[in-house]
């Protein structure tokens, strides 16, 4: 059946979407909800989506005071803790709320890609020494320590200054800063508003991929759809390019326990009016909101600094192996965006303007050629987007599309989502016999510090990243610029 | 008492049973580790922890967070678990201690943090059982 062929409306336990138009699905507000939810999928998409408790905690989302519009699910949602997968939140910055439950644990859990000069066939024959020179160099998996290890001092600074911080200290160029989402500097950040236990975890940590789906990767770029946005974007086929994906670590998983737990006894009067505790969220304006958003920017900086340290350890790896400079083979930022994080602002709803707290948990700010927010590099094409998908398929770099302030508060999808669970994973798959078949069939070196990670990373377990991006493009929402295939790939 | 890993979309979930309050803890707290590790050494010392909240089910979180916490401080894996909880008044206590196996080398994976969704902890027939969600 083909999309034109959808059917009207469907069902899920209970739960019916309404087609709105091609893959634009909307659950109609009732009882308690303050705003429709809408579900942007194709319709096997929408099957998989609906297979879980995505569209329940979608509609539970829509609870939030100050929601605005509608809620949203991207391409790639799927089941989360409270807010799904995959799902935006705009809620008024005056009279709403912002919720912690709704940017996820992991703050500025992002994606950075760094382009080089470097073309496959540079590569071909170094894969081994590569992959292995990378999983010594750059800590990974837990207790694999942090590149830079110093005291409580250097973590409030990072805090406070972000990639700054970096550049001061030579781990990063101006041109990173140029490159990076909001030039890798939260100004609103408060490392103050940050507990000592959080600092405490992040100390040892800073520099480090963590485990679970984060994985730093060496791709080659296989298709470039739109040429002039890959000519802005430095893309060319057949190029090699590096692909980093981690967060805040330690620090951002305690920040947010920490504010979920202090809006619990603080303003248990709102929570019991949410259908989810982990919605928990902070009155607009209240004391703790303003102490949340400083802490959750501090730790946005953090998690900058910590995939810049990456890059830079990433560069020095080069180095060796490919025995020249990191400047000579041109090893520059392409782009980095975060996809666990809840930002201030200003979208015109109904003809006006109004601030608003973005939540995108699981999801990518996608601004489109023209926003003043997008680095003066790409203005005039729109903001890169990086999908990454899993380690046996392609990855994907979009644009901002010209549809995505209307549709999705200038958002789009962040990865494949997953379809299996971990323990299924590890049942269906074997670390080993995966890394093999990777290395055997498709030329794809992997190292992980535990054969588990590989089997619960499975390509298997993944949602089809072609189709998740192709519905993005179908709706203008994040252009398909160039797709990547995976050369090595290191995770914890 | 003991514990299942359930499937769970993304994360990783626990589902333990025991005989009484303390057991269901432990049982929780050991069903966290084996999310991380499948296959625990004999090595490290055992470490103690005290944690106070206003319910029953924060105490629970908030016990499982320390463990997290104290997990990535002292660089070590919070195995054979042992719980005491009580309540002082308005507020409920766990006195805990835990096994630390060193982290190096174990190839263990990040839990990232406890969660509310679908926590439960209730009594039931044979005893008590409880649920958490673990970001992964």
């Amino acid at each position: 059946m083909t999309d034109d062929e959808s059917p009207d409306s469907k069902e899920f336990d209970g739960i019916r979407l309404e087609r709105v138009r091609e893959h634009v699905w909307e659950i109609a507000r009732e009882d308690d909800m303050r705003v429709p939810a809408r579900v942007l999928a194709s319709e096997p998409l929408l099957e998989q989506i609906g297979d879980d408790k995505t569209l329940q905690q979608l509609k539970n989302a829509t609870h939030l005071p100050g929601m605005t519009k509608h809620a949203l699910c991207m391409p790639d949602g799927h089941q989360g803790y409270g807010f799904p997968v995959g799902g935006v939140g705009a809620t008024d910055a005056e009279n709403g709320c912002i919720s912690p439950g709704a940017v996820g644990y992991d703050i500025n859990c992002g994606v950075r890609m760094m382009r080089t000069n470097l073309t496959y066939d540079d590569l071909q024959g170094k894969e081994e020494e590569l992959v292995d020179s990378l999983f010594a160099n750059v800590p990974s998996g837990l207790g694999g320590g942090g590149i830079v290890e110093e005291g409580i001092d250097t973590v409030e600074a990072i805090l406070a200054r972000g990639m700054d911080w970096a550049l001061e200290r030579g781990y990063a160029t101006e041109d990173d800063l140029a490159h990076c989402e909001d030039e890798g500097m939260r100004p609103d950040a408060d490392p103050d508003a940050v507990s000592q236990k959080a600092k405490d975890r992040g100390k040892n940590q800073i520099g480090s991929l963590g485990s679970g789906n984060h994985f730093l990767e060496v791709q080659r770029v296989t298709d470039v759809f739109r040429p002039e946005v890959g000519e802005a974007f430095g893309l060319e086929e057949d190029q090699i390019v590096v692909l980093i994906h981690c967060g805040s670590r330690g620090l951002g998983h305690q920040t947010c326990t920490d504010y979920l737990r202090r809006i619990e006894k603080e303003h248990a009067d709102l929570l019991a009016d949410l259908p989810d505790k982990e919605l928990a969220a902070a009155p607009a304006g209240s004391e703790l909101a303003e102490e949340y958003y400083g802490a959750m920017c501090a730790a946005i900086n953090f998690a900058w600094v910590n995939r810049q340290l990456i890059m830079h350890r990433t560069r020095q790896v080069f180095e060796r192996v490919f025995e020249r400079d990191w400047e000579e083979m041109e090893m520059e930022l392409l782009y980095d965006v975060a996809h666990n994080i809840a930002k201030k602002e200003v979208h015109t709803v109904d003809g006006e303007e109004r601030e608003l707290y973005v939540h995108r948990k699981g999801a990518t700010r996608a601004f489109p050629a023209g926003h003043p927010e997008v680095p003066k590099a790409y203005r005039d094409v729109g903001q890169p987007i990086i999908i990454p998908g899993s380690m046996g398929a392609g990855s994907y770099v979009l644009r901002g599309g010209e549809e995505s302030m209307n549709l999705t508060f200038g958002s789009t999808a962040h990865g494949a989502g997953r379809v299996m669970s971990r323990t299924q994973a590890k049942q269906e798959f074997w670390g080993e016999t995966v890394q093999d078949e990777l290395r055997d069939q498709e030329k794809i070196y992997v190292k992980a510090q535990s054969g588990a990670t590989v089997a619960e990373e499975a390509p298997g377990v993944y949602k089809d990243v072609d189709e998740v991006v192709r519905v993005s493009d179908d709706l203008g929402i994040g252009d398909k610029v160039a797709r990547t295939y995976p050369v090595c790939n290191i995770k914890g | 008492m003991s514990f299942e890993l359930r499937d769970h979309t993304a994360d990783v979930a626990v589902e333990a049973t025991a005989s009484d309050l303390a057991g269901l803890f432990g049982a929780l707290a050991d069903g966290l580790a084996a999310a991380m590790c499948e296959s625990i050494p004999d090595d490290g010392e055992r470490f103690s922890l005290t944690v106070r909240a206003e319910s029953c089910e924060a105490v629970l979180f908030d016990y499982l967070d320390h463990l997290i916490y104290e997990r990535d401080v002292r660089a070590v894996l919070p195995v054979e678990n042992r719980a005491t909880v009580r309540q002082e008044g308005e507020q409920w206590v766990v006195d805990a201690s835990a096994r630390g196996v060193p982290l190096q080398g174990l190839g263990a994976r990040e839990v990232k943090a406890v969660t509310y969704s679908e926590m439960a902890v209730e009594e039931t027939p044979d005893g008590w059982r409880g649920y958490v969600v673990f970001d992964v």
